[in-house]
């Protein structure tokens, strides 16, 4: 039983300039959660509080019902795997792996025991008596994976893992990492600056930004109800599209991008009553690439926006068509049948259900 | 031609180092009378040079002395200077920046500005004729502290902070994870010092008048200048080449460590 628990979290490390501002993140037990961000938002400093390898400036961190701030690293039963394999150079796969348990005393058969399981696990048994310089970056991140399972911790904390491994085999691991979580049923939290991993991986993620916690939810519920516009913009690829306008109510309300270029009746999105108050006021309009349709949409309201096509990634399975749309570059993902070319005129269509408004000032998502 | 004179100059300089040292072996075992020559090889061939260092000074008991004295402060000296260039390279805390420049700073001062202050205190500390005296000042040295913390900045953080996950304290990180991936840099400290504390002359002549402590340099210098070689040139040099022989034959076994070790300090000592 290990839930992790932050209560107010915050690091400065000289004066008042705070990396992490206030932090509260409940992980349950057995939860994988991702914390997610820009470099330099704070998450890798977030995890090294919660490993105990930096200090903790003010709040307090629980792990089970254990208030651990002033517990050193090694005492608070986590174990974590860092972005270089941090393995030890000079020691064998065994003896990296065996080391941390040797250090706490085990018996020697126990220690055996351990690390052919986990090496059995992580399919690393015939590496046993290698040099880590004598393995791939892939070999050396199992190993740094079984050096974590050996010590059975109650939380792994990763920190991000995939990073220096190619495409292929961080989808591979990645796949195998969620395997991993299955069978050990553990506690793990994973720091990346990839939302794709943070999204395939995470019961729930943390998306993080300038050492503050922007939104703490389910990866579905990140994607669809975004808090605010840096949410928005962060999850999902390609990006979500964003463009600012006014809203009008000379007639039915309106939303008006500054050339009037886009015009979008909101009695049709569910936006009606929302945007009310914002009469006059600007907002910024969201919609994502794949709510944008080369052909009108049967069973639902749609916004007919005509478009010059700028550029076209043809990815066999879809095409993704850039536009500009009052200067701003839009990118529509469209079925690859189309047979686009550059500088064709064409008419897309925005799903109007699902549009995103933001309060242009304080970029907070505006509810439906 | 061009390059058959490139190698003419080349060798003439070689031989210009190396046969002062071959005159010196040859002299050692040639009799008295030869050694007005200059030779290659010895002249009268004879042991008896050597015969005669054994007998007039204790040179077995020196060199004892001297292995005694360098091994254990370099041991020292790599303990301090691994624990210190750690600090300075690794933990945070207030002046750090500051107690490294200082360290830096008393790299220039050359040892015989510091001669007479190191003597005070020796007698001071009733260490004159012990063998504290010639290990204790030496087992800090700002060079090594000063290797090893370049050595310990380049190391990954992780591999730090994954030991202190393991468990490890600061002692078994320095030691037990970090030394043994900086061996070059170990070994680098170890021949400098290992070095400058055989051939230490000067600092032993001050501090040790008692004969059984005295280390080889030391020894052999009062027995060639201090007339108990009774004027016998050829003894001399046999007590020389005794003096040398430890430091050339660690040299044929870790020559490679020795060239990079001078490279890499940048020093000649």
């Amino acid at each position: 039983m290990a839930e992790v628990r932050l209560k107010h979290i915050a690091k400065a490390y000289t004066g008042d300039s705070r990396v992490i501002q206030d932090v509260s993140i409940d992980v349950n037990d057995k939860e994988f959660v991702v914390l997610v961000g820009p470099s330099g938002c704070g998450k890798s400093t977030l995890l090294r509080m919660i490993a105990g390898l930096e200090t903790i400036t003010d709040g307090e961190l629980f792990i089970g019902d254990r208030r651990m701030n002033d517990v050193p690293a090694s005492e608070r039963d986590i174990a974590m795997v860092f972005q270089n394999y941090a393995l030890y150079p000079h020691m064998t796969v065994f003896e990296n792996m065996a080391f941390g348990l040797k250090l706490r005393g085990l018996p020697k058969d126990e220690i055996r025991e351990r690390v052919s399981k986990a090496a059995r696990l992580l399919e690393i048994e015939n590496l046993l008596d290698r040099k880590p310089k004598d393995m791939s970056g892939g070999q050396r991140q199992r190993v740094a994976i079984g050096r974590a399972i050996v010590r059975n911790p109650q939380v792994f904390l990763f920190d991000e893992p995939l990073s220096n491994l190619d495409a292929k085999l961080r989808g591979q691991t990645r796949i195998e990492l969620q395997k991993l979580h299955r069978e050990l049923s553990a506690t793990m939290i994973y720091v990346t600056h990839d939302q794709v991993e943070a999204m395939t991986l995470g019961d729930r993620i943390v998306v993080l930004r300038n050492g503050d916690v922007m939104q703490y939810d389910t990866p579905l519920n990140l994607y669809n109800h975004p808090v605010n516009q840096f949410v928005a913009g962060f999850i999902g690829t390609p990006p979500m599209n964003f463009l600012s306008g006014r809203i009008t109510d000379a007639g039915p309300l309106r939303f008006e991008s500054p050339n009037q270029e886009v015009m979008i009746d909101l009695a049709e999105t569910g936006y009606g009553n929302a945007l009310k108050p914002y009469r006059g006021k600007t907002v910024v309009l969201g919609i994502r690439a794949e709510s944008i349709s080369h052909q009108p949409f049967t069973d639902r309201t749609f916004h007919r926006q005509p478009v010059v096509v700028e550029a076209l990634e043809n990815m066999g399975s879809e095409t993704l068509a850039y536009f500009l749309v009052e200067n701003q570059r839009f990118i529509a993902r469209l079925s690859a049948e189309q047979n686009l070319s550059f500088g064709q005129r064409i008419d897309l269509f925005w799903d109007s259900t699902k549009f995103h408004f933001f309060d242009a000032q304080t970029e907070q998502a505006i509810q439906p | 031609m061009s390059r058959f004179l490139r190698y003419f100059l080349l060798l003439l300089a070689a031989a210009s180092f190396i046969y002062p040292f071959i005159w010196m072996v040859s002299a050692s075992l040639s009799s008295e009378r030869g050694l007005s020559s200059l030779t290659v090889f010895p002249v009268e061939f004879t042991w008896s040079n050597y015969g005669s260092v054994f007998s007039k000074i204790p040179l077995g008991r020196a060199f004892l002395n001297s292995v005694l004295v360098a091994v254990v402060t370099t041991t020292l000296v790599l303990i301090s200077g691994a624990m210190a260039g750690y600090a300075l390279a690794r933990l945070r805390f207030r002046g750090r920046d500051l107690i490294f420049y200082l360290i830096i700073f008393t790299m220039t001062l050359p040892f015989q500005i510091t001669l007479i202050p190191n003597y005070i205190t020796m007698v001071k500390l009733g260490w004159v004729d012990t063998y504290f005296a010639l290990i204790v000042p030496f087992v800090l040295n700002s060079l090594s502290i000063l290797l090893f913390r370049q050595a310990f900045t380049s190391m990954p953080q992780a591999l730090i902070d994954a030991a202190r996950l393991d468990g490890c304290g600061e002692l078994r990180i320095i030691f037990q994870i970090l030394f043994p991936n900086i061996l070059p840099t170990v070994l680098t400290i170890t021949i400098l010092t290992f070095m400058g504390l055989w051939n230490e002359a000067l600092w032993p002549l001050i501090v040790i008048r008692d004969e059984p402590t005295m280390t080889m340099p030391q020894l052999v210098t009062l027995f060639s200048v201090g007339g108990r070689a009774e004027g016998q040139l050829g003894v001399k040099i046999a007590a020389a080449v005794m003096l040398a022989v430890p430091i050339v034959i660690l040299y044929l076994f870790f020559q490679r460590h020795f060239i990079r070790s001078m490279a890499s300090s940048g020093l000649k000592d």
